[in-house]
């Protein structure tokens, strides 16, 4: 996959400040990124700071005037990969990304009758608890978790995402959709399991 | 009433991805279907909340501090060699150049600190070395005078002394001529300098007694000429092509650097045809 900022010749870099100009911004997104993917403070450093360096070290290669963010947030999503906790993550992964002909994620996919829609108070209630909501999103695998904070917390573009991750499109939003559920699924079993111990309380 | 709008077209709703054909015929569905709006509307909240919730971690201010920093040193140095043209991934390009920029570095270190050690150790072995030559000087210096025994040869004549050590020393070597009234030959000794023979030459400057000692050159290093000091005497070294020296005494360090450098030209053009 050919991306719009790659060259296939060298011409003079830019400056560093230039670089710096880019990239200093964007640190702070970089980091809360890589401590979700990398899921420790110690790692999480390493993370940035490697990606930083090899984008500092790459600059001559991006094109002015294209996504900045999202070339150095792909060098941090490959460092990532290979690093020891992407690798251990990647074994463990397997998605079924292809969206089928009706547009649905298959195997994701919950049967309508098996959704229990809650009322939207209900939902605002739940959702407001950034805590929980925190802690359905650290049970995403990489796959799912990276395409919710770039698209959520970075809100990048579908084709920005693509481009991103070297990824189609369509498996972009079929992992969005992916993880949406699977937020949904832990949020309700966390809504379950504290209706449970109300029930239990009350029963004592 | 239409079908109800899939995941995909919720999602891309509420991301705000639709066409605005597919815009248009969301709405008019929503209008209609209160299912799909609950939806629509739980979308809608769960990435708001996604968004805030996904805004987690604060970056540490040293890591920024120490990424800067990198930044500013990067500035200074000189521009890092370029890539190869060949149109392959950023990612492989820069993990790999950094791998063997990291090697490099390694390997750089590596050489450099083991050069340094050796450089360390043979400044260590120089500096030990000439601290004993100093003071190996120094003792025989102070014993000429102290012993007030007599010189081996005795004489101001240089054309007495130097011939003197003619069978005795593996080296020659000349005389300065036109030396200052008050700066006189007594004499000189055959010693021995770390297991060598040496011609330790005596003058006088003065009432103060100078000894030189000279020893055939060995290796190729330039000695520091500068002045060293021991219990109140002057110690001064210097070599010419064959010749290794060491001038000691007490005397006033520019008189003694004087008597040096007659000592030193002498052994060099048209003195040295004279001799």
């Amino acid at each position: 996959m050919r991306l719009p900022w790659k060259r296939t010749a060298r011409e003079a870099g830019p400056q560093t400040s230039e670089f710096e100009r880019l990239a200093l911004p964007l640190l702070p997104s970089l980091y809360n990124i890589a401590f979700w993917l990398s899921r420790n403070a110690t790692d999480a450093e390493d993370l940035v700071q490697e990606t930083f360096l090899k984008a500092l070290r790459g600059f001559a290669s991006f094109e002015p005037g294209s996504n900045f963010k999202g070339w150095i947030f792909r060098i941090l999503r490959n460092t990532y990969l290979t690093s020891r906790t992407g690798l251990a993550a990647t074994r463990t992964v397997a998605l079924e990304d292809e969206l089928n002909e009706s547009g649905e994620s298959g195997p994701a996919q919950l049967p309508e009758a098996a959704i229990d829609w809650q009322t939207p108070e209900t939902n605002l209630l739940q959702m407001a608890d950034r805590g929980a909501l925190q802690a359905a999103m650290a049970t995403l695998p990489p796959p799912l978790l990276e395409v919710i904070l770039l698209c959520d917390v970075e809100e990048m573009k579908y084709r920005e995402i693509s481009a991103t991750l070297e990824i189609p499109i369509g498996t972009v939003m079929s992992r969005i959709a992916r993880a949406r559920a699977a937020l949904r699924t832990a949020l309700e079993a966390q809504q379950g399991s504290s209706r449970g111990l109300a029930h239990d309380r009350s029963s004592l | 009433m239409t079908d109800h709008l899939s995941n995909a077209i919720l999602n891309a709703l509420a991301d705000g991805e639709l066409s605005l054909d597919q815009l248009a015929s969301a709405n008019e569905h929503l209008a209609a279907c209160t299912s799909c709006t609950s939806k629509a509307l739980y979308q809608t909240l769960l990435k708001s909340a996604t968004t805030k919730a996904g805004q987690r971690y604060a970056l540490p201010p040293q890591l920024q501090d120490r990424l800067i920093r990198l930044a500013s040193q990067a500035n200074t140095e000189p521009q890092a060699p370029r890539f190869r043209a060949a149109p392959i991934s950023p990612s492989r390009s820069v993990w790999s150049s950094l791998g063997w920029a990291t090697a490099a570095v390694l390997l750089l270190v590596t050489v450099s600190m083991i050069f340094v050690q050796r450089a360390a150790h043979k400044a260590e072995i120089a500096s030990s070395e000439e601290a004993a030559l100093v003071t190996e000087v120094f003792d025989q210096h102070v014993a000429t005078l102290a012993g007030n025994m007599p010189l081996q040869v005795v004489s101001t004549d240089r054309h007495t002394v130097k011939p003197w050590f003619q069978g005795k020393i593996p080296f020659s070597f000349n005389l300065p001529q036109g030396l200052p009234s008050d700066m006189t030959l007594d004499g000189a000794n055959l010693t021995y300098l770390r297991n060598q023979p040496v011609a330790q030459l005596l003058y006088s400057i003065g009432k103060h007694r100078v000894s030189v000692f000279l020893r055939r050159r060995s290796g190729h290093a330039e000695v520091d000429e500068s002045l060293t000091e021991r219990s109140g005497f002057h110690v001064m070294a210097f070599n010419t092509n064959d010749l290794d020296a060491v001038a000691v005494s007490d005397v006033d360090p520019a008189r003694l650097a004087e008597l040096v450098s007659s000592i030193k030209h002498a052994q060099t053009g048209d003195q040295k045809q004279s001799k």
